[in-house]
């Protein structure tokens, strides 16, 4: 039963929208729109299990003075005063979570601009530091292949820069014809193949042959 | 010849920091997804048209994703187009719509909330989201991005599903923008534009050359371009956009233009030094 | 943050931490305002007799939870089940309908003569067909079947080096962001203010 149950849920879960698609009548589409109410309720919480795995294992980590305990402090505290005025704004209080109808921030608008915002921003702005690094090291001629994408990479580089267009107009409309004609055919091909992979996993799970997502091995 | 990776990170830290003190004004040239994503709105939506802009992006983006939709949001309303906003990305798409709406609709001062415009906020459980929206929009947004009741907005009352819309506009990083195009516009054949970072953006082409896409901002570069593309049809707007101070993607393909030009002769250089010490060898020998 | 170009350091521990911190509470703020507030708990509170099969949808979330407890842990998995399948089932369709069948009506191209545009559709099938053939491992790799996975690979190249290019753009985009809040918000009123 304990098996058996979870197998039969993710079955119904995943036919139901598949029969919604293929069939268009009243009742099996009201089933099927009422599931999609319900999962954008379920996701919210599936969020939010990330947060409480994070708190779990940094309040371990404090608890056994794990190498790296301070950060982890650090951590829960932003993670507390921030959540503190998301909560907050829940009920109506400090505003909300966007802008007073004054268009003065509320604490969890101001955080996110000057605190949020500004560290996710420039933690992203060191990978180009890192890719010019990496470029410069590693992006060798070393074979046909290498040469080929090398010289792709440089192309669609100075195509797109205006740079390109003043020294020659047949910069950008190279990076154009590469960008729409063989990146394009080889995007598809990827899509085409990796899309009839997902097609295929996703009718495995449903049918209960794939269960590993449940922690359960084939044989189970 | 290995150099210290530290005087590359100079090198790129100054090629940034100067185009932007010493603004150089390149032009910017315009490509076919983004001349056709703008004459999507410009000469198939009318005024008083309702158009969809989902804000998929966060902070880790919105140096790309911002100009685009601020751009987009000036576009629609000096064409009198109604915007209906929401987010669909969980690490800061609200905040991100929220911020970027108030600042554009303050050069607007014409346009009234809730008749004009819309923010609709953020949701979970993105396809679900989508999918429900095809039903009713009203049961998936009861209210908007401040808790205001949907049947207190005049511009929702006659808006239930993506019929009532002529258009979405996603400024997506990750997977989102494609959803719009393999999901919505797919099953419910609504038109959608599409804004990727430039990460995500060659593999947008495949969507655009099947007709999924009605247009395509790829990164920076397509941000500018739009941005040229209003500049040139609203003189209102290239008043905005002359603002001294203010950030745009055309002043941003600048600096990118030096930056790049930076690393492809650090590439040319690396090359150049590993033919030279790949033949010493046959050389010696 | 930026110090991190030097050396890592306590200084960037200690930002990455807060800003790891910072996300988290951002999605405890989003999901309690803008899907659990107006989407579960304002519709229960304001018409149960319409609303009362969102007790579902809060019991499947809450059971979630179960797997932190020990004795009740296996009944998370139900709702496990739920959300797995029905995204499994969107996405399956989403797959087929969306992205198989327009993409590959899309490939089936006109090679009849009609100018240069003839040469472009003969470009896309034959990049289409042996990126393909790259990916079919179910056959050995060797004589034509090689020599048309090897063509599929030079596409793959062609494509990647693209893509290079575009992500350099990415990222420096990125970089260009920070640094024109860094000049024209914090070092032109400092100099400003000195001189």
């Amino acid at each position: 039963m304990k098996r058996q149950i979870p197998l039969l849920l993710t079955f119904l879960a995943g036919a139901i929208p598949t029969i919604a698609f293929f069939v268009p009548q009243k009742h099996v589409g009201l089933v099927s729109t009422t599931l999609d109410s319900w999962l954008i309720i379920v996701a919210g919480f599936a969020l939010l299990l990330g947060v409480v795995n994070v708190v779990q294992m940094n309040t371990n980590k404090i608890k056994r003075q794990a190498s790296g305990w301070p950060y982890a402090i650090v951590l829960l505290a932003g993670l507390a005063i921030m959540g503190f005025f998301g909560v907050a704004g829940a009920f109506d209080k400090f505003g909300g979570i966007a802008t007073r109808p004054d268009g003065s921030s509320t604490p969890f608008d101001w955080l996110y601009k000057y605190g949020f915002l500004p560290l996710q921003g420039t933690m992203f702005a060191l990978l180009a530091f890192f890719m010019a690094s990496a470029s410069y090291r590693a992006f060798r001629a070393r074979n046909t292949e290498a040469t080929i994408l090398l010289i792709a990479a440089l192309l669609v580089m100075f195509g797109r820069i205006p740079f390109g267009e003043m020294v020659s107009k047949w910069f950008p409309l190279a990076t154009e014809w590469i960008m729409g004609k063989p990146n394009m055919a080889a995007q598809r091909g990827i899509m085409i193949g990796a899309a009839l992979g997902a097609a295929s996993m996703a009718l495995r799970v449903i049918l209960g042959i794939e269960r590993s997502y449940l922690g359960l091995g084939k044989g189970e | 010849m290995q150099i210290d990776r530290r005087i590359i990170y100079l090198f790129v830290a100054i090629g940034t920091i100067l185009p932007i003190i010493f603004v150089i004004g390149l032009p910017v040239s315009i490509t076919p997804p983004v001349q056709m994503a703008f004459d999507r709105i410009e000469n198939q939506l009318q005024k008083g048209d309702i158009a969809l802009v989902s804000f998929d992006y966060g902070p880790s983006s919105a140096p790309e994703n911002a100009p685009m939709a601020d751009a987009i949001l000036r576009h629609c309303f000096s064409k009198g187009i109604k915007v209906v906003v929401i987010a669909l990305y969980p690490l800061g798409g609200l905040s991100e719509a929220v911020n970027e709406v108030n600042k554009v609709v303050a050069e607007f001062p014409e346009l009234k909330y809730g008749v004009d415009y819309v923010n609709l906020g953020y949701k979970d459980g993105a396809q679900a989201a989508m999918k429900k929206m095809a039903e009713n929009i009203h049961e998936v947004f009861p209210t908007d991005v401040n808790g205001t009741p949907l049947d207190e907005l005049p511009i929702m009352k006659n808006i239930r599903t993506y019929r009532d819309m002529k258009l979405v506009v996603s400024l997506a990083t990750g997977i989102i923008g494609e959803w719009w195009a393999n999901l919505v516009n797919a099953q419910f054949g609504i038109p959608v534009i599409v804004g990727p970072t430039a990460v995500s953006a060659p593999k947008y082409y495949a969507y655009l050359e099947a007709k999924q896409m009605a247009g395509l901002l790829g990164g920076l570069k397509g941000a500018s371009e739009y941005e040229r593309l209003v500049v040139n049809s609203y003189p209102k707007l290239a008043e905005v956009y002359a603002t001294p101070g203010l950030y745009t993607a055309t002043k941003g393909m600048d600096v990118q233009s030096i930056v790049h030009l930076i690393m492809i002769a650090f590439i040319v250089f690396g090359n150049i030094v590993y033919f030279t010490s790949k033949r010493k060898p046959r050389k010696a020998s | 943050m930026l110090s991190f170009l030097y050396k890592d350091n306590p200084f960037f521990r200690l930002a990455e931490s807060f800003f790891a911190g910072l996300s988290l509470g951002y999605y405890i703020g989003i999901v309690m305002n803008q899907t659990l507030k107006p989407n579960l708990v304002l519709p229960l509170i304001h018409d149960f007799q319409a609303n009362w099969h969102l007790v579902f949808a809060a019991g499947l979330g809450v059971i979630l939870y179960f797997r932190y407890i020990k004795r009740v842990a296996w009944v998370s998995r139900w709702a496990l089940a739920v959300y797995v399948g029905y995204y499994v089932g969107v996405n399956m369709m989403q797959k087929l309908h969306g992205e198989v069948i327009p993409q590959v009506g899309d490939t089936m191209l006109s090679l009849s003569y009609h100018g240069i545009g003839t040469l472009w559709n003969l470009v896309m099938v034959i990049g289409v067909l042996s990126v393909l053939i790259y990916f079919y491992f179910s056959t050995e790799h060797k004589g034509v079947i090689g020599g048309i996975s090897r063509i599929g690979i030079w596409f793959l190249m062609i494509s990647f080096g693209a893509a290079f290019g575009y992500t350099v753009m990415g990222r420096v985009s990125l970089l260009i962001g920070r640094m024109v809040f860094l000049v024209n918000e914090w070092a032109r009123p400092l100099i400003g203010l000195i001189t």
